[in-house]
C-alpha cells in the first residue's frame, strides 16, 4: 500500500483546521500528519487560507438599519407577527354531553338491533307452527281425542 | 424593563408579541454580521443594504415560527441567506462586481513589507470570493468570517454535519485552486 493511499480524505483535514475532529481521529491524524509529505503541504494551504480570512478587513455599513427596518414596517403596514393560532382545549364538562349522546345512540343502536335480532328469530322459529296449518288438526280446532293432541305437542 | 446585553431569547419574545422596539435591538444587535454576510455574497453595497432590510422584514413576519429551541441567530441568517440566494438567482448573476475597493485591510504588523503583502493576500482572497460558487462562498463566509461551528452551519444550510465536513473542504480546495490561479 503506497503511503498516498493511507492519506486520510481531505475533509479531515479541513475539519482539523477547524478544531472540529474529535478524538481518537484526532490524534491518529496528527500522526500521520508528522511523516506525510503529501497532507502536510495541504494543511498548511488551509491554516494559510485561513489566516488570510483572519485578515479580511471589518465591512461596516455605517447605516443603523433598525430605524430603517423600523420605518419600513410601520410605513407599509407589515402585519404584525400573528402567533399561530393555538386548539384549544376543552373541559371534560363540555364535551361530556357529546360523550354521553353518543354513548346513548350506541346503546340505543344496539338494544333496537338485537331486538330485531331476536324478532326475526321469533319468526322463524315458528315455521314448525305454521306448518302445522296443513296437519290433519289445523291450530284453534279442538282435538278429537287427547291423545292426537299430545302426539302434536299441544 | 430587559437588558439591553440581556440574551436575544427575550427580546424575541417581547418582539414576538408585536413590540417593534425589541425587535429594533434585535436588529441593532446583528445587523453588522447580517449585512457584511450579504455584502460578501453578492459582492455589491447597493444590494447588501437592500438584501439586509429585506431579511430582518422577513424576519419579522417569520417571528410567530421562531422556536425558543433555536439560537435566533442562526435562524435570522437561515433567512438572510435564503435571501441572498434569492436575490442571486433573480438576478442570474454568475459573476460577481468585485468588492469595493475603498473596503482597505487593516494593519498587520510593523513589518513594512510584510504589510504590503498581507494587504495583498486579502485583496486576492476577496477577488477569488467573487469567483467561488455560491453554496462555497456561503459556507466559507459562515465559517471563517461568522466563526459559526459546524453545527449552527448546518442550522443555517439546513445541512447534516457530515454534509458541512464535506462541503467545507471542498469549499477550501477550490478556493485554493482559484487563489492559486490568480497567485503570480
Amino acid at each position: 500500500m503506497s503511503p498516498a493511499e493511507k492519506c486520510p480524505k481531505t475533509e479531515a483535514l479541513s475539519a482539523l483546521v477547524d478544531d472540529e475532529l474529535g478524538e481518537p481521529a484526532r490524534a491518529a491524524l496528527d500522526a500521520h500528519l508528522a511523516g506525510c509529505a503529501i497532507c502536510a503541504p495541504v494543511l498548511a494551504e488551509f491554516r494559510q487560507l485561513r489566516d488570510t480570512f483572519g485578515g479580511l478587513p471589518e465591512l461596516a455599513s455605517g447605516v443603523d438599519f433598525s430605524l430603517l427596518v423600523d420605518h419600513r414596517i410601520a410605513a407599509a403596514g407589515v402585519p404584525k407577527p400573528q402567533p399561530k393560532r393555538q386548539q384549544r382545549r376543552l373541559r371534560w364538562w363540555q364535551v361530556a354531553p357529546a360523550a354521553l349522546g353518543g354513548a346513548l345512540s350506541l346503546s340505543l343502536g344496539a338494544y333496537l338491533g338485537s331486538a330485531l335480532m331476536l324478532g326475526s328469530q321469533l319468526t322463524a322459529q315458528p315455521a314448525a307452527l305454521q306448518m302445522a296449518a296443513f296437519t290433519a288438526i289445523p291450530p284453534g280446532a279442538l282435538c278429537p281425542a287427547l291423545q292426537a293432541c299430545k302426539s302434536m305437542g299441544r | 424593563m430587559l437588558a439591553s446585553d440581556g440574551p436575544d431569547d427575550d427580546w424575541v419574545r417581547r418582539a414576538q408579541a408585536g413590540d417593534r422596539k425589541a425587535f429594533s435591538e434585535l436588529v441593532r444587535r446583528h445587523q453588522t454580521q447580517v449585512y457584511r454576510y450579504l455584502l460578501r455574497m453578492l459582492g455589491s453595497h447597493e444590494d447588501a443594504l437592500d438584501l439586509t432590510q429585506e431579511a430582518f422584514i422577513k424576519a419579522w413576519q417569520a417571528l410567530p415560527q421562531w422556536q425558543p429551541e433555536a439560537q435566533f441567530r442562526t435562524w435570522l441568517f437561515r433567512i438572510a441567506n435564503n435571501t441572498a440566494l434569492d436575490a442571486l438567482r433573480r438576478r442570474k448573476l454568475v459573476e460577481f462586481v468585485p468588492l469595493e475597493d475603498s473596503f482597505d485591510a487593516p494593519d498587520s504588523g510593523p513589518d513594512p513589507e510584510r504589510q504590503v503583502q498581507a494587504s495583498q493576500e486579502v485583496r486576492q482572497l476577496e477577488a477569488s470570493l467573487t469567483k467561488l460558487a455560491p453554496e462555497h462562498r456561503q459556507i466559507l463566509l459562515l465559517r471563517e468570517v461568522e466563526e459559526m461551528s459546524y453545527e449552527e452551519i448546518g442550522r443555517v444550510l439546513a445541512l447534516s454535519d457530515g454534509t458541512v465536513k464535506s462541503r467545507l473542504a471542498r469549499a477550501r480546495a477550490a478556493l485554493i485552486e482559484i487563489h492559486g490561479r490568480r497567485w503570480p
